[in-house]
């Protein structure tokens, strides 16, 4: 019963669908507080809501995952307010899950290990239902064969599905994604997208998604904020109306080259608004 | 020259397979020769034959005396060394302030040679075991505490922040994470002290001794029986190797995964 933390116990219990779960209120965050050293992101004003998908796209160190780190609760912004529940963010919480850079896993355990070790890690120890809950995550992300692996028998593709049904194992409400196909080659990284849409439908979640890649953000998501170069801020908060379930055809699409080439606008076009 | 080019007659593959076996006779047959035919007295450069002939001069149950000696001490100041070093480097890893408090004095150790300080613990700790072994644990640990320390230290960040995101006490960290991480920095620092846990039990009985088999190059020389002084060298490289390796078959043993990936 250790992670099943369920929305009924939260502040936010009004059920409505446009509840904040993550809220943040002017953040910006400077590493050194020293007037004359610059700030890393400033001025983000940004609510998720339940079960929306929000992609941060911007350009390479723009604070994207500072404010990633921000929300996880292992960084405390130098300015504004971040909640998380309507409660601020002082420490990491159970209810959020982070999938990491590279998958991020540890090379001396198997994958079932892995998926395990949050619990194992956090408490000690994990009972058999957790096991049997492990077993099921993998399974549903079709891993179960590789279950007994270690990390490095594994393609890149993998090891990053395991590192999402790790992310899982503590049935957050909440989950942070660090770029985590960046390490992966084009084809995979398109067929990890779509895996990912499908355990999300699965087992939904609140996501905010880090990424350099535009059209992985059009496709995955419901509202992307587009982040001008360091220091970053909101150049703007787009919404991806295209219709879900989302695929192959979704790429194909006139309005997803409409709103890629929009994105692409502000990131080659930076700070002037289109 | 393309420097993966096989040789293809089958002479040719024998010869590049073999080729560190037979460098190494070679190098034998020539000490030989030179031995014989340029007429060097056995007491001053033994030829391997007579190096041979010495091994049976002594009675093979002294021979096992000497071994066990020199072994029990390397393999015990090896093991006192582990049990101060990995602790240490734990707490230097977490305290800063242990860190900086102990790590001049630990270079202080290290830069003062063991040989000189040898003579002063024999006098201090008298002629036993615990003033042996202490001198070996002396000389293997430092290159463990640094292997330890920087292994822990190298932890990619991510690592950490996966033990920090679920709020785990540190000492999980240390022990799931840090720990394990480190582990191939550990076994090449196992690997380097193994090897100077002999030179530190032959130091200790350089010094005072009354069995081993640095004790028994020292008495066979001043004796003049330098074949038998060879015959003991010989025994000293042979176990020092064997444990050498015996650290590379525990770590390929339990820890598979931490060995370097094969080329594929």
């Amino acid at each position: 019963m250790q992670y099943n933390s369920t929305i009924e116990n939260k502040k936010v219990t009004d059920g409505s669908a446009k509840a904040a779960y993550v809220s943040m209120k002017g953040v910006g965050h400077k590493y050194d507080p020293r007037p004359e050293t610059p700030m890393v992101v400033q001025g983000i004003d940004l609510d998720i809501h339940r079960h929306e998908f929000v992609a941060v796209v911007g350009p390479s160190g723009c604070g994207k995952s500072t404010l990633l780190r921000m929300v996880a609760g292992l960084l405390i912004p130098s300015h504004g307010h971040v909640s998380v529940f309507n409660l601020p963010v002082t420490e990491p919480r159970d209810d959020v899950g982070i999938v990491f850079q590279k998958a991020n896993l540890l090379p001396w355990l198997t994958v079932r290990k892995n998926v395990l070790f949050p619990l194992k890690h956090k408490y000690g120890s994990y009972s058999a239902s957790d096991e049997k809950r492990a077993n099921e995550l993998l399974e549903m992300a079709g891993l179960t064969q590789f279950a007994d692996k270690m990390p490095d028998e594994l393609s890149g593709g993998m090891q990053q599905r395991v590192g999402i049904v790790r992310a899982l194992l503590l049935n957050p409400d909440i989950l942070l994604m660090d770029e985590p196909f960046s390490a992966l080659d084009a084809l995979t990284r398109e067929q990890i997208g779509f895996d990912l849409l499908d355990i999300w439908k699965e087992h939904p979640k609140t996501v905010l998604f880090i990424t350099h890649s535009i059209s992985e953000a059009v496709l995955l998501s419901d509202r992307i904020l587009v982040m001008s170069k360091r220091p970053g801020t909101v150049l703007d908060l787009i919404e991806v109306d295209l219709p879900r379930p989302r695929s192959a055809k979704t790429i194909n699409s006139p309005r997803f080259a409409e709103l890629t080439d929009k994105i692409r606008g502000y990131i080659y076009e930076p700070n002037v608004p289109a | 020259m393309n420097p993966t080019y096989l040789p293809n007659s089958w002479l040719a593959q024998q010869a590049n397979r073999f080729a560190p076996a037979l460098f190494f006779i070679g190098l034998v047959l020539l000490w030989e020769l030179i031995c014989r035919f340029g007429n060097v007295p056995n007491y001053i450069l033994p030829s391997p034959s007579a190096i041979f002939m010495a091994f049976f001069d002594v009675e093979f149950s002294r021979w096992l005396t000497h071994l066990w000696a020199t072994l029990r001490v390397a393999l015990m100041g090896f093991a006192l060394s582990i049990v101060i070093a990995i602790p240490l480097s734990i707490g230097m890893m977490r305290s800063q302030l242990m860190n900086r408090v102990l790590y001049p004095a630990l270079i202080v150790i290290q830069s003062t040679p063991v040989v000189a300080v040898a003579p002063l613990i024999i006098v201090l700790l008298g002629t036993d075991d615990p003033s042996r072994v202490l001198i070996t644990c002396l000389i293997t640990f430092f290159p463990l505490v640094v292997s330890t320390t920087t292994g822990m230290l190298e932890t990619p960040p991510e690592m950490i922040e996966l033990s920090q995101s679920l709020r785990a006490p540190r000492y999980r960290e240390t022990w799931q994470i840090r720990i394990p991480y480190a582990i191939p920095h550990i076994f090449s620092g196992l690997r380097v002290s193994i090897t100077l846990a002999i030179i530190g039990a032959v130091v200790a009985e350089f010094v005072a001794a009354e069995e081993g088999l640095g004790y028994f190059i020292q008495f066979s020389t001043s004796f003049f029986k330098i074949p038998q002084a060879f015959a003991g060298l010989i025994f000293l490289s042979i176990i020092s190797l064997l444990l050498f390796k015996s650290i590379q078959w525990i770590q390929a043993w339990f820890f598979p995964w931490s060995l370097p990936k094969k080329q594929s």
